[in-house]
């Protein structure tokens, strides 16, 4: 997740550099970029004479998300996914930093958890699907534990590294200024990593909500994931695209909005 | 040394203290109260694993592995390629680094309903969703490596009058390769959860193909030792993909091990 931060880093500021070279470069092209491949996803379907339901045109996409923007069943299926993504995040978000501390703060705490953390976290989310329907069926619990579930291992592991990581002169001070062992955890160490783990939630984000899509496969009935696999069987391809372009927007909307607020508020 | 038997020690107790209480869990869900209508007690969960073992357990894990792999393999080598284009060449970056951006938030889960109105349900639509993940991982790390070469490094290379073949084979590609190796472990755990969810849905072969055959029959026992393969190979992967990290890069701590 680190790699991924300082990937993006590197990229803004070489973009930057050039930017300032060519100006209006950093729009154009990327519009270029997109203009280019929808282009050629134009004419494979002219080309190969694709049918609508494997491939519709660019054209026809938009036009089944204008469809779905004005239906009332659409805002549903994405209420209810938000619905379950913000239940479950808040959720894992909370027990993850708070377990996460609670192991980098107590050597014997760490000791015993991180045997049973590690042998959990292999097993990924999506594993837990079929047993999340066959005890909570449908109904949105099964749904809000396991996004719980997956967020709730990314913070734990990142908050545990990155509260270990603070600097020990920070803690030296505290003592030094007399504060007790859940003063100083709160007040200094969380305060100390909370860059780091502002970065780690923003990861945990877009697992959790990838965490309800796949729930919703398996077993519901309202979601965003009900609705693009309700329009796969029926072949309404334009409908799928239509649906993953949603996805992908609220995926990147979520992390934006993650970003944003952690650089407003914790910009140390 | 005592200190390292203290965290043995310790982290047994945990481990037994965690089975105790899905025991005691199970005892207490037994008569079906609560939200969680059956949790099977560990014993049965370990009996249901014997059982699996013995009889299609090796058939499933080699065909969920060969997806894997297939996938895998693919996503890595064209992802490098990219990634090296998009790095090296400035024109192709600025064009197509902001769509493979754009793609990137949609995850290669959201395209499982896709791939199977293209491919059917078979190997090549789970083959495809694999290799779309990792691509989507491996390529942010191949761009990173081609971009990032140290300015001195090129400057030596520049006094040494190296030419431009030289220059990519002696200070572009390991750097590419490197960070290459340790997007395909990042992507490990990515592909190995895609495979699980292809499965899923796509429910013809595989580990993901017992577990909601199992779940169908309300054999909870049975599912949660299906998890529990599913936890284990990964685990075995990552263990020994990390294994050779450390032998092949001996200065890179692997995540999550720096305690």
């Amino acid at each position: 997740m680190a790699d991924d931060t300082a990937a993006t880093a590197a990229g803004t500021m070489r973009k930057a550099g050039v930017g300032r070279a060519v100006p209006g470069s950093r729009v154009l092209l990327p519009l270029a970029g997109i203009a280019f491949a929808c282009a050629i996803w134009q004419l494979t379907v002219v080309v190969y004479d694709l049918p609508v339901i494997v491939l519709p045109p660019p054209w026809a996409v938009a036009t089944s998300l204008s469809e779905l923007v004005r239906s009332a069943a659409f805002w549903r299926d994405v209420g209810v996914s938000l619905f379950e993504f913000v239940c479950g995040y808040a959720l894992g978000t909370i027990a993850g930093i708070a377990v996460g501390a609670l192991m980098a703060e107590s050597r014997f705490f760490r000791m015993t958890a991180t045997p049973v953390i590690e042998s959990l976290r292999f097993i990924v989310p999506f594993a837990w699907i079929p047993l999340t329907v066959l005890w909570f069926g449908t109904s949105y619990t099964g749904k809000i534990l396991l996004v719980a579930y997956a967020v709730f291992f990314v913070m734990t592991v990142s908050t545990a590294r990155s509260v270990m990581h603070v600097d020990p002169t920070l803690t030296r001070v505290g003592t030094m200024l007399g504060m007790s062992r859940i003063e100083l955890a709160l007040r200094v160490h969380l305060r100390a990593a909370a860059p780091a783990i502002a970065s780690a939630a923003r990861a945990a984000a877009a697992v959790g909500w990838i965490a309800v899509v796949a729930a919703e496969y398996v077993g519901a009935s309202a979601g965003l994931g009900v609705l693009i696999t309700n329009a796969a069987t029926s072949l309404q391809t334009g409908h799928v695209l239509a649906g993953m372009v949603v996805i992908g927007l609220i995926g990147a909307g979520v992390s934006g909005l993650i970003r944003r607020l952690s650089r407003s508020r914790l910009d140390y | 040394m005592t200190g390292r038997i203290r965290a043995w020690t310790l982290g047994a107790c945990g481990l037994g203290a965690a089975l105790i209480g899905w025991w005691l869990l199970s005892l207490a869900l037994a008569g079906g109260g609560g939200v969680i209508s059956r949790l099977p007690p560990p014993f049965a969960v370990g009996a249901k694993l014997i059982a699996y073992a013995r009889t299609d357990l090796a058939a499933d894990l080699l065909a969920s592995l060969k997806v894997f792999a297939a996938g895998w393999v693919a996503g890595v080598i064209l992802a490098t390629i990219a990634g090296v284009m998009l790095g090296r060449v400035r024109t192709l970056g600025r064009i197509f680094l902001p769509l493979v951006e754009a793609i990137r938030p949609v995850s290669s889960i959201a395209w499982v309903p896709l791939s199977i109105v293209w491919f059917g349900f078979g190997f090549t639509s789970k083959m495809f969703l694999v290799g779309l993940a990792v691509f989507l991982v491996v390529i942010v790390y191949a761009v990173d490596g081609s971009t990032r070469i140290a300015p001195e490094l090129s400057r030596t290379a520049a006094m040494l009058g190296m030419n431009a073949w030289q220059r990519f084979r002696n200070l572009v590609l390991p750097g590419v390769l490197s960070e290459v190796f340790i997007g395909s472990r990042v992507s490990l755990m990515t592909g190995w959860g895609t495979v699980i969810v292809a499965e899923l849905v796509a429910a013809d072969a595989g580990l993901g193909a017992h577990l909601i055959g199992v779940q169908q029959s309300y054999d909870v026992a049975a599912v949660v030792a299906a998890m529990i393969c599913f936890g284990a190979s990964g685990f075995v992967m990552n263990a020994l993909f990390s294994a050779v990290e450390a032998r092949l890069m001996p200065w890179r701590q692997p995540a999550g091990q720096d305690e």
